[in-house]
């Protein structure tokens, strides 16, 4: 640690942002009745990550620092149907999990509106883990 | 938004998947921090982005520099090898957010994933 930045440690207020214990994950979850292609699937979850990951530095910024600074660590799983993300968005909102699921707007493939992908976090990974235990890695 | 893949890795699906979010995530935070009003365009407009291939590393790497040459945003992804390949492997290439125009001068000889 540098003069300054030591100097900076002991005089700047404290941040309120309690430190996030643990691991976190961004989780993505591919609707698979749609049966999309490898490169639309892709491009679903370039957009559900990008679209959670702004939503968390909304609203639980502390995370997505953790997220950032921890290699971003994303998986992806798959679900049955789009009843199944239904489910899944009931116990994220009830756990007050950051999520974003994604309409698509049907230019290619499939009709529009069409719910393809559903991300959850960046948050903690034993708490995802909760929620998405039973689900298959795509 | 372009995401690139390399073909010769032969990623699985999720595999892809997951780099390619990677690459758009990093470009995200990049567009946001050096062109804000293009990424706020981008989103508005639907944040359009598509998969495509190339051959391999070079391949990745000629178009990674024909995007720095062209000032856009543009990141390549490495990845940490915890799976499928091995650690520091170039996966993805993600150019973009960037207009339509300037995105298909480079890559508009590369096929779709």
């Amino acid at each position: 640690m540098g003069f300054r930045s030591f100097i900076h440690h002991l005089t700047a207020p404290r941040s309120k942002a309690k430190p996030v214990r643990g691991n976190v994950k961004l989780v993505c979850i591919v609707n698979q009745s749609l049966k999309m292609g490898k490169g639309k699937v892709a491009a679903q979850v370039g957009h559900a990550s990008v679209e959670s990951f702004l939503r968390t530095g909304r609203t639980h910024p502390h995370f997505l620092e953790a997220w950032l600074s921890s290699g971003q660590k994303k998986i992806c799983l798959k679900a049955k149907d789009d009843v199944a993300f239904e489910e899944l968005i009931a116990c994220a909102q009830e756990a007050n999990i950051p999520f974003h699921m994604v309409r698509d707007a049907g230019h290619t493939q499939i009709p529009s509106g069409s719910k393809t992908v559903l991300a959850l976090g960046p948050y903690l990974e034993d708490e995802l883990d909760g929620i998405t235990g039973e689900l298959k890695l795509l | 938004m372009a995401l690139i893949v390399r073909a010769d890795l032969n990623l699985s699906a999720g595999k892809t998947a997951v780099q390619c979010a990677h690459a758009a995530v990093q470009c995200a935070l990049e567009a946001r921090r050096k062109h804000a009003r293009l990424m706020e365009r981008w989103r508005r407009t639907g944040a359009r982005k598509i998969c495509l291939v190339a051959e391999n590393l070079a391949s990745l790497h000629r178009l990674a520099s024909e995007a720095q040459n062209a000032n856009l945003p543009y990141h390549l992804v490495q990845d940490a090898g915890h799976t499928e390949v091995a650690p520091g492997t170039i996966t993805v290439l993600g150019i973009g957010p960037a207009p339509r125009r300037s995105l298909d001068l480079i890559t508009e000889d590369l096929s779709t994933l």
